[in-house]
């Protein structure tokens, strides 16, 4: 990992930045949710779900096109629930239930550039 | 109130007695080559929307991989979308390499032979050396193309048997003017997987598997107490297309906190703004050939347009599947979820990332029931599916399937031709 840390209201994320931190697109996070063990997607789901207006209300606060590396950092880890939240809200176990493992899609945004 | 018992179309309602369906139609490389042929080259194929190429110039790239076709589709600077195949005149280099963009010319990249946006042969280097070369009549390969209701169809015949209107066969005047337009943003999941590509379009023509299969993921929000099998109400038929109205739990709310934030920043594209619905300002809700029950629960319509598309318009946008084979047992999905508009802030693209991925996992529980089944199917033990009375949208396809690969279906006027075999 580089020496860039998230901002510091919010390093109670840091247990999490090595998992999602470093994660791109929302392939590369459905790979990391089917790799992880329930129980930690759980305690990543129970640390931030609860605390995601904080998180945004912070965000709300910056250029999304020009975040700096601490914010991009968080934002990063933030989108990591995007999927950990399917794994826990939704089916109880990281991976779809019959589905290859590993399993991977193409996933594209026409026009928009996520993060 | 509308008494759904009336309205669950069922086989017999149809006509259609096909409950027992070779499996050989799901396993056979034979049939794979059939198909090509008898139905990709012959019907009309949606590629696209008109969004995708609104400007003079704008092209995207089309990948068709059942035809092993490379496409460009182009807004020629007189205003009209054409498509080519995407090989130039002088040894075939496929040359146009970006998935989309803005260009008023396409240069080869092998020898630099320039192409206009029609398609027009404009320039060869050292063109003396190519005595026998007709600019003019070196353009870009055509390929026919018309659009309805800003949708982009293609037909790979040298002459289409029928145009697009005829192909639609009603379904067209049906739907005429469903503000698909106001949708114009989308996201795309493509997934490629071991399985006959007829087992995900039968998936997406029956609701009884939602509330098992999808258990966890649609039931709750999707199946109806009053109709826990979730039979299409009111099935439309058109040729080989149709279109069934599908209910919805309004009274669903999700208790989980990602989700129900989410449902804050940005409803997804399934959820109904009841605000909006109230105001008559919810989209496909208001148009006369959608939800003509007028059921107050209303979900989707599940639109199919033959051979691979399902579309399913939705309160906030609308869903598209397209179902390409690639051989008799592997297939590629393309999923788009269409929006109003892209992201306008980190809170709506976190909450766009959210409903793609759970859009997805809907997807991706129904391509791994469809690569079970693929096994199942060619383990060889069984001769025949068996699609049930609720499951009448399975036996007309089948049923047009077999037409088309007899040498009919496109003829709406003319009998069916005699079921293949």
């Amino acid at each position: 990992m580089t020496d860039v840390s998230l901002p510091e209201k919010f390093a109670f994320l840091e247990p999490f930045v090595d998992a999602w931190g470093g994660l791109h697109t929302q392939d590369d996070r459905y790979r990391k949710r089917q790799e992880l063990d329930q129980s930690e997607l759980e305690s990543f789901h129970a640390a931030l779900a609860p605390r995601l207006e904080e998180v945004f209300a912070y965000l709300d606060g910056f250029d999304p096109a020009a975040l700096p590396e601490s914010e991009a950092l968080l934002l990063r880890v933030v989108l990591g629930l995007t999927e950990a939240s399917q794994a826990v809200e939704i089916f109880g176990q990281p991976r779809v239930p019959y589905a290859p493992f590993p399993h991977s899609v193409k996933m594209e945004w026409v026009g928009y550039d996520p993060h | 109130m509308v008494d759904i018992n009336e309205h669950m179309t069922k086989a017999q309602d149809m006509g259609l007695s096909n409950g027992q369906v070779p499996v050989e139609y799901y396993t056979s490389p034979e049939y794979f080559q059939r198909e090509q042929e008898m139905i990709f080259r012959r019907a009309w194929l949606m590629v696209g929307r008109v969004e995708e190429v609104a400007n003079p110039g704008d092209f995207v790239l089309r990948d068709m991989p059942t035809l092993e076709a490379s496409v460009i589709i182009s807004h020629g600077k007189d205003g009209q979308i054409r498509a080519f195949h995407n090989a130039c005149s002088h040894r075939g280099v496929a040359l146009v390499c970006k998935e989309r963009g803005n260009a008023l010319t396409f240069r080869c990249p092998y020898h630099a032979w320039v192409y206009r946006a029609d398609g027009s042969l404009s320039a060869i280097p050292s063109e003396k050396d190519f005595p026998q070369v007709d600019k003019e009549e070196n353009g870009l390969a055509p390929i026919h193309l018309d659009t309805w209701n800003g949708f982009i169809f293609l037909n790979f015949a040298d002459e289409p048997e029928v145009t697009l209107r005829e192909f639609l066969a009603g379904l067209d005047v049906m739907l005429d003017g469903a503000p698909f337009d106001q949708f114009p943003f989308y996201a795309e999941v493509t997934d490629e997987i071991d399985c006959n590509w007829k087992n995900l379009v039968n998936a997406f023509n029956e609701g009884y598997h939602v509330a098992i299969l999808h258990n966890k993921t649609l039931r709750p929000a999707v199946v109806p107490k009053e109709n826990p099998h979730l039979n299409y109400l009111d099935i439309k038929h058109f040729g080989p297309h149709s279109a069934g109205t599908v209910q919805r739990n309004f009274d669903y709310a999700p208790d989980a906190p990602t989700l129900t934030w989410v449902y804050q920043q940005m409803l997804p594209t399934s959820a109904p703004d009841k605000e909006a619905i109230k105001e008559g300002r919810a989209g496909f809700y208001e148009h006369p050939g959608i939800n003509r029950l007028k059921i107050e629960n209303f979900g989707t319509e599940t639109i199919t347009i033959f051979p691979n598309i399902s579309i399913q318009p939705l309160a906030n946008g609308y869903l598209f599947y397209q179902f390409w084979p690639l051989s008799h047992n592997r297939m590629r999905t393309e999923v788009r979820i269409y929006g109003r508009h892209a992201p306008k802030n980190l809170r709506e693209e976190f909450a766009m990332a959210n409903t793609l991925a759970a859009t997805r996992d809907v997807v991706v529980e129904d391509m791994a029931m469809s690569r079970l089944q693929q096994i199942g199917l060619q383990s060889g033990g069984k001769k025949f599916q068996n699609f049930g009375e609720n499951e009448p949208l399975l036996r007309l396809f089948t049923r047009d399937y077999e037409a088309y690969l007899a040498g009919g279906g496109l003829q709406p006027d003319t009998p069916q031709a005699e079921a293949a075999e």
